[in-house]
Parts: C-alpha cells; structure tokens; sequence
C-alpha cells in the first residue's frame, strides 16, 4: 500500500468513526429539532414522517410567548455558572487533599463524600425544604446552588482525585523549591496538567445543575425563579402534552449548553496535556 | 394689636385641626392588607380566568392581594410539588386548587382546613345546590375539605358525518356501538381508522376506563362509608367487554399505550369514529386550527352495559384552604366566593368550563355559549366519582396500573380483578 | 528559632492542618445541607409513619425492615434495578469506551465529536425517557418504522412486552449514560502521553496489544470513577422507566427508586418509604464499597 492509499483508508475510517460517534449523539436532537417544526396533528400520521410537511416556527413563538422562557433561561444559566464555579473549587481543594496529603482516614472521607449521592433524592427533599426555609432561602439562586454543589461534590471531587493522582508529584515538588506554597503549586502546576479531568468535571457540573429537576421544582416555585427543566414541564397540561412546543423549548434549552462546549472545549482541552508530560 | 391677636388665634385653630386630623386618622383602625397566594394548577385549569375572577374579587375587597403560582402542569407534578411542601408545613401559600380525587387523601393527611366553621354551615348543608358528586367526594370525616371549582366529565364523542353517512344510529349500549364501528369501518375501508378510542396507559384516566364498564353494569366499588364492594365477576366482565373489542378490532390492539392527548391527537386528525374523553375535549375539536374534524363532532351520554345503565366518571377541580395557612379566614371568604353560582357562570361562559351548579346548566348566557351543556347536565349529575378514600394514592395505583396491564394482554382479566381485590382489600376497609 | 506563630502555621501548614482546611469547605456543605436530611430518613425508616391514616407517628424499632424483606413487591423492584444495573454498567462502560476511542482520534475539527458525546448527556433525563418512549412507540416510533421498511410485518409492541419493554429501557439508559462515561473516559485517553504509543509501535505491538497494555492500564483510575458513579446511579434509576412505561406492565419495570417514589409521593407513607430508601443505601455501599477501596489505596 502506498503512503498515500495509507492515509486515504485512515481518513476513511476516521470518517466512519465520526459518523458513528455523531448520529448516535445528534439524533434525538434532530429529531426534536425537526419536531419542533412540524403541528400536533402531523405527529399521529400514518406512516410518520420525519422532514416537517409544512415547516412553522409557531412553536418558537409560543414557547417564549406562553411562558417567560427567556426568563426561566437566565436563571438557569446563573445557577448552573455559580454552581459549576463553586463546585469545582470546593471539589479542587478536597481532591487535592485526598490525591496528595497523607490523611490517615482518606478512605473514609472518600466514603463520606460519595455516600451523600447513595440516597434518593425525593427522600430528601422535604428536609432539604425545611433547611432552606429556615434560612430564608427559598425562591433564591442560593437555595439551589448550595445543594446543586452537594450533588456534584462526590463526582467532581474522585473525577479531580483520579486525575491529580496521575500527575507525577515532581512537578509540584520543583514549583515548591523554586518558593511556591503547596496551594500555589496546586494551582499553578496541578490544576493546569489536569485540565481535561477539570474539564471534563467542569461539564458535569454545569450540564447536573442545568439539568436538575426536583430541587428545583420544590425549591424555586415562583415563575421569576423558576430554572428551564421546571419551566418546560409547564407547557403540558393535564390533558395536553404538545410535543411541537416542548421540542422548541427543548432546543431552546440544549443550544446554550451545546455553544459553551463547543467554543470551550478547544481552548480548555488543546494544547496545555502534552507539554508539561513530556519526560 | 388686633392682628397679632387675630392671627395667633388662627395659628392656633390651624394648630388644633391639625392634631385633630392626627388624632382622628391615627383612630382610624389600619386598612389591613392581605395577601393570599392562591396555587392553581397548569394550563388546563386556566389561571387567566381565575385571575379574572381574582381581579373582580379584589375590586370588591380592597384589602385583599391575591397571587397565583402556577407550579406542576399535571396532577402527577403537583401531588410531587404539594406532597413536599405540604410535608414541611409549608405557610407560604394559602389556597390550593386540587382534583377531585384528592380531598380525601389530602385531608386525612391533615393537609386542609375544615371549612364549616368558615363558611358557617354543615356539610351536608353546603353541598346541596352542587352537584350530587360532591357531597361524596368533598366531605371527609363529616368535615367540609373543599369546595367545587369547576365541574368535567367523560363523554362520548363521535363523527356525526360517519354515522350519517353510513346510516347509523347513535349506539345506546356497547355492543351497538362495536356493531356499528364494525360497518362503518368495514365500509370505509381505512386500515388506520379506529372504531373506539380509550385511554389504556397507566395514567389516572385508566382508573375511570376500569370503573365505567363496572358501573354500567349498576355495581358499585365501595359503599358510603368507603368500604370495598368490588363485585368480582361483573369487574371481569367489565375488562372483558373492553378486551372483546380490541379482538373485534374495534379498538386498537396497543390501547395499553393510549393517553388522553392521543385520543383528542387521533379524533382531531380524522383517524377515530367513537372516542371517550373529557369536556375539554370539545372545544379543541370544535376550534383547534389543526382540528380536521371541525363540525362534524357529536357529544352524547355514554353508552351502557346491555341490560345496564349508563355511567360516566366526574372529574373537576376544587379549591381548598391550608391547614397551614396564616389567614384563613380570609381565604376561606375567598374560597367561598370562588365557588359561587356567579364564579361558576364566569367559567362557563369565558373559558365552557362545566359548572359545577345544577343551575347554571339552563341559564340562558351559558346556554348561548356552550348550547351542549344542556345535554351535558344530564351526563354530569348522574356522574359517580371515585372511590373517595383517604389511601387514594395507592387505589388509584393498584386500580390503574392493573387495568393497564390487563389491557396490555399480560395479565388475565380475573388474575388483575383478584389483584386489586387482594391488594385493596386492606386499604379500603 | 522561635516557636511557629498561627499565621506561620497558615502560611505554610503541618500536612493535618493543610488536610482539614482543604477539606473543610466540601465538608461544611455536606454538614448544612444532607447530613440533617439523612439523618431524619433514617429516624424515620423506626416509625410508622402514614400520613394518609393521620393516625400519628408510632415507634416501630425494626418491624418496617422486617416487613421489607417480606414485601414481594420490593424483592420485584429489587430483582429490576439489580439487572438494570448488571446489564447497564457494564454496556454503558463498552459503548462509553468506544466512543471515547472513536472520539481521540485526530481529527481536523473536534468539536462536533465532542459535542456529539455531550448531547446526550445534555438532555434532560425526563425528556430522554420520553423521547426514547416516542422512539418505540408502537405505532409512531422510530424503531417500529425503521423495522417497517426493513421487511418487518408486524409492529412490535415494545413497551407493552415485559421483554421488550426492559430492553428499550436498557438500550436508552446506555445511549444516556455512555455519554457520560465516555466524557470521563476520553479525559483520561487526552493524558495518555503519545510517546508510550511511539515506543511500543517501536517494539512491534500491533494496535489491539496497545490498546490492551497501554490503554486500559492507563486508563484504570478513570474506569474506576466512571464506574462508581454509574452503578450508584444505576441502583437509583428512576426517570427513564418512571417515563416510558411508568413501571408496566403491570410492576415488570419497575425499580427499587419508583418504588421509593410511589411509597413517599403517592401512599404517602414516609416510614414505609424511608425505610425503603436505608436499604438502597445499604446496596449502595456494598456495591461501591471495594471500588472505593481501589482509589484510596491508589497513592
């Protein structure tokens, strides 16, 4: 085979993997893409169809006319960035903690921070209610941020451990002789060679709170507070479950997570592995 | 000398009205203001029109703020909502808007405010110019628990230019009407057109498609003091009729997969002869853009059991007061206003909500507006409800549940009717 | 030398006070917001609690345990969840693993690959589950028309079928969870440095002993992680079933976390209910346990 018959049959294949790796992830946002064009009616023909007969983009507008859903947006948004934020921080200090110093019970602290997601949450809920309630914090960005950053500590934090782990402790040695405290080293060395799994922690975090349905539900229940999840249940009825609209609504509510990663995860993720792991 | 005199005097007198108003306003008793935070439902319960009636309400009672949260868009999510907040004890809101199926329940679990003191009657009392459903369903323990909202009820609904065309009378029992979905569907010769559609998913409306069959046949599920008297046999017969139709091909064979949206979904697109839904049902097929079955939409009682009676299941809205709440009294004033002949009038004329008084069927506006209350008043008061009972929540489960799975052919009809015997049987003593 | 003053000893701390401030901040939150919750489930897993009855809160010491074990209804829950998380697991982590791979190859733009692994994870869990019900739905699905034109002569009732409805519930919680996996995974592929690739290519292993030696080794601790928190979530699933079949027919697909559900929200029996949930816990820990054990001896 030439060299070049070599690079062809990589590319090729390298196609199909992506066409793989794309339909299985694009699909049932296409679909709802595409639902989100067609009316209710067109849904029960017979043979379904899949390109809209009569494209509309009524959906659209009723779903930001019915209900504020620019509204339920910028909450959602600014629960899920504080969430992400304080989580990761939180996580960062605990697993460096855990990778790094030698903590005679580092097994049971590992325990106690995985065991809080071991319980369901609906049977939570109405302490975590009370708790909120006593401090005042209903209807706050507060009230949820706090238990959003509970929920993703246990996999932030062993995401973190399992990458600090496997960052040779030399580097952080050097940056200290060269005068950096341990938390400086922390910052200025580990967290920068463990970018992916910050990263990757990064996107749980966000897409858990952008995503969570309970606690926001019972806790934020003013329309002025409510998140995007609590918001697109709202545009059924007891009798009425109009999936034209939910679909505009369901694209509404992926489109931002999807941008953020995509302008995101070239600058985080490229370039910044290779360097520091070289020898 | 005089000027000084004369204006000092003034001063003076200005200075005593002064203290005088002062004093009068300060005896004023303060303008009390209330706020009362009402929980409706989603959309089907129509908060625009509620708030209409707040706003009348309010015009009439300046003291009084009223705010609606609109939080859980089906029962399922509000019972979620509800079952957290009312856990905590939860004062922040004062009136809820609950099916008519969760009186019982809510109030054993000491959820709401007993409203006779309130309102200053007996329950019995109360409840008699409603609708005869309501003295079952919304007097718990001898206590008022709610009051009604607004009314619905399952109709039968069917393609009046199909049965015209094909010469065909409106079925009065069950077996004329899978006789006649047989010719017409035979006639038309449209592999996709249903003869009857039901609602077999496990969803609420599946406890009513168990209990219509049951009730036509003239049993019914517990007595007055909410005793079960579940009649075995005439239950199987009941799902048998059911059963006898999807082998007939009257209804479809995936019934286990029917929710009410797809009943409406299909009749509106031409796709169904006979369906069974609620009153809402009406006006989407009348108006809906979509609607390709505009005008040739009958309504009529459903049909019985042969040898039977005709039966129908009540649904609703009600609203309660909190147990929990800081101003009861005044919510209850409102809750009292809410529920009135005139709330009742409103409702059926802005939004053809069914009323909820025997009354307002045959006023002349309502009549103008919705002309087939007058035949559906007759449907609604010979309603029966559910089984009222305070483990509602886990009747209702059993009960769907097993309807739906009977349906699904994977359980026998007798093995479902002995599992909710057995499974009930302690609940509902 | 003077004795260390406490601003010293926070300018550069003993490891044990550098431990506990790091740790403090993960822990204070825990302490505010679950550890009261927990705490009153599992008082309340010793009382009757039913609020239906309104017949008040009796002390129960153990009887509710004793009457779970005898609860054929939580042994059927159990049996599912538990295959639930046998088959899940196991296949999310498999299709998670090959989509990472497929996913670090070079490629000249990465991002839609990357955002083809994130979507899924991206929809919410309710919506998935009743997108995946629409998919196989009998008459409007996708899979139903897609078998259609394939020949099929019949529509297969996928969610009316004990069998079939277990396996669309299977097959859309590892489309869901995969996602995830493979995010964590494909972090841990991106730290793999290339020169081990180079100098094996260089001792002549072929791309599948690589991929055996080098990968999955290297890989290890984010395998680990990654399956922690699947089988956790795994034992709790809720949504999907909850969403395409509400548990039918009958109580078929039904899990243990719907069974908490229907026990606390529907019957409201919150002794009953929280009892219920204790044990989860317990099936939780057992099964994470020795994972655990993995990581914490790992450094």
């Amino acid at each position: 085979m030439t060299r070049m018959d070599r690079t062809l049959q990589g590319r090729n294949l390298r196609l199909i993997a992506a066409a793989i790796v794309v339909l299985n992830g694009f699909f049932p946002a296409v679909w709802i893409l595409l639902t989100s064009l067609k009316t209710e009616t067109e849904l029960v023909s017979k043979p379904i169809t899949y390109w809209p007969h009569n494209p509309t983009l009524q959906n659209y507008v009723q779903a930001f006319t019915d209900q504020p859903l620019l509204r339920y947006l910028g909450n959602s948004l600014a629960v899920a960035v504080m969430a992400t934020v304080l989580s990761l921080l939180v996580a960062a200090l605990a697993a460096y903690a855990i990778a790094r110093l030698n903590l005679k019970r580092r097994q049971l602290i590992l325990t106690c921070i995985v065991a809080s997601s071991m319980f369901p949450l609906v049977t939570l809920l109405v302490p975590i209610f009370e708790t909120m309630r006593a401090f005042g914090l209903l209807n706050t960005y507060t009230a949820l941020v706090l238990p959003y950053v509970v929920l993703n500590l246990p996999v932030c934090t062993l995401v973190l451990v399992s990458f600090f782990q496997s960052i040779p402790k030399d580097l952080e040695n050097a940056a200290m002789i060269d005068g950096c405290t341990r938390l400086g080293a922390l910052w200025r060395v580990v967290v920068p060679l463990a970018a992916p799994g910050v990263f990757t922690a990064g996107i749980l975090a966000f897409v858990n709170a952008w995503d969570e349905f309970l606690l926001a539900l019972s806790l934020n229940s003013s329309a002025s507070m409510r998140t995007l999840p609590v918001g697109i249940t709202l545009y059924q009825g007891e009798f009425t479950f109009p999936w034209p609209i939910i679909s505009a609504a369901l694209i509404v509510a992926i489109v931002p997570i999807a941008v953020l990663i995509a302008v995101f995860q070239e600058r985080v993720v490229g370039g910044l592995t290779q360097g520091g792991l070289k020898g | 000398m005089t000027t000084m005199t004369t204006k000092r005097r003034l001063t003076l007198a200005a200075l005593t009205g002064a203290v005088a108003l002062a004093t009068g306003l300060a005896a004023l008793p303060a303008a009390a203001q209330t706020s009362l935070r009402v929980f409706s439902g989603g959309q089907n319960q129509r908060p625009d029109l509620m708030r209409k009636l707040f706003d009348q309400y309010q015009a009439k009672n300046p003291g009084v703020k009223i705010d609606i949260e609109t939080g859980g868009a089906t029962s399922e999510l509000q019972r979620q909502y509800l079952s957290t907040v009312l856990n905590a004890k939860d004062s922040a809101i004062d009136i809820y808007m609950i099916d008519i199926v969760n009186p019982a329940q809510y109030f054993g679990a000491g959820w709401l405010e007993p409203l006779d003191a309130h309102l200053g009657m007996s329950g019995a009392d109360a409840m008699k110019p409603y609708l005869p459903v309501y003295a079952s369903s919304n007097i718990v323990d001898g206590k008022i628990a709610a009051m009604p909202a607004f009314a619905d009820a399952m109709f039968m609904y069917y393609r009046k230019d199909l049965l015209a065309k094909h010469g065909v009378a409106e079925p009065k029992t069950w077996d004329e009407l899978a006789a006649a979905s047989k010719k017409i569907q035979a006639a038309e010769g449209n592999p996709n057109l249903q003869g009857l559609s039901i609602q077999g998913a496990p969803i609420e409306g599946a406890v009513c498609t168990f209990l219509l069959p049951y009730w036509s046949q003239g049993k019914d599920f517990n007595d007055a003091s909410g005793r079960m008297t579940l009649d075995k046999p005439v239950a199987v017969k009941g799902l048998n009729q059911w059963l006898g139709m999807v082998d007939a091909g009257v209804i479809k064979k995936n019934v286990a997969e029917v929710k009410t949206p797809d009943t409406v979904n299909e009749f509106m697109a031409g796709q169904v002869i006979f369906a069974i839904n609620w009153g809402f049902a009406w006006d989407r097929f009348k108006d809906d853009p979509a609607s390709q079955v505009k005008g040739n939409v009958g309504v009529m009682p459903l049909p019985a059991m042969a040898g039977g009676k005709s039966a129908t299941c009540v649904g609703g809205w009600q609203w309660a007061v909190s147990a929990f709440s800081k101003n009861k009294a005044e919510a209850a004033k409102l809750v009292k206003f809410m529920s009135s002949p005139e709330a009742s009038k409103f409702l059926a004329v802005e939004g053809s909500l069914l009323p909820v008084y025997q009354s307002v069927y045959t006023d002349a506006d309502v009549v103008k507006v919705a002309p087939w209350f007058k035949d559906a008043a007759g449907v609604v008061i010979a309603g029966k409800s559910r089984p009222m009972s305070k483990e509602y929540g886990q009747v209702s489960d059993v009960i769907r549940t097993t309807t739906s799975a009977v349906l699904a052919r994977t359980k026998k009809p007798e093995e479902g009717v002995d599992e909710i015997a057995s499974r009930l049987t302690r609940v509902m003593r | 030398m003077a004795a260390p003053t406490a601003l010293d000893r926070l300018r550069d701390p003993s490891e044990k006070t550098l431990g506990v401030m790091l740790l403090a901040p993960a822990f204070l939150l825990l302490l505010l917001i679950v550890v009261y919750p927990i705490g009153k489930l599992i008082w309340n897993s010793f009382f009757d609690l039913r609020l239906s009855g309104g017949s008040g809160v009796k002390f129960a010491g153990f009887e509710n345990y004793a009457l779970v074990l005898k609860d054929p209804d939580f042994w059927n829950a159990t049996k599912n969840t538990v295959l639930i998380t046998l088959i899940t697991v196991p296949g999310a982590l498999v299709v998670g693993l090959g989509l990472a791979t497929l996913a670090n190859l070079p490629f000249r733009r990465k991002w839609p690959v990357r955002l083809a692994l994130l979507l899924p994870w991206a929809l919410p869990l309710a919506f998935a589950g009743l997108i995946f019900a629409w998919f196989f739905h009998t008459e409007y699905g996708v899979v139903n028309d897609v078998m259609r034109r394939l020949g099929a002569a019949e529509p297969t009732m996928w969610l009316l079928r004990p069998g079939w409805a277990f396996t669309a519930i299977c097959m859309t919680i590892i489309w869901k969870t995969s996602s995830f996996m493979a995010l964590i995974l494909l972090a841990g592929l991106q730290m793999i440095p290339r020169s081990l690739y180079e100098a094996a290519e260089v001792d002549g292993a072929n791309k599948w002993q690589q991929f055996w030696q080098i990968t999955i080794p290297m890989l290890m601790p984010s395998i680990i992680v990654a399956l922690i928190f699947r089988s956790i979530t795994a034992l709790q699933t809720f949504d999907i079933p909850y969403t395409m079949t509400k548990g039918g027919p009958g109580n078929s697909t039904e899990t243990l976390a719907m069974l908490i559900h229907k026990t606390t929200i529907d019957y409201l029996d919150v002794g009953y209910g929280s009892t219920l949930a204790v044990c989860m816990f317990l099936l939780s820990l057992v099964v994470t346990g020795f994972y655990i054990n993995r990581i914490g001896r790992n450094a």
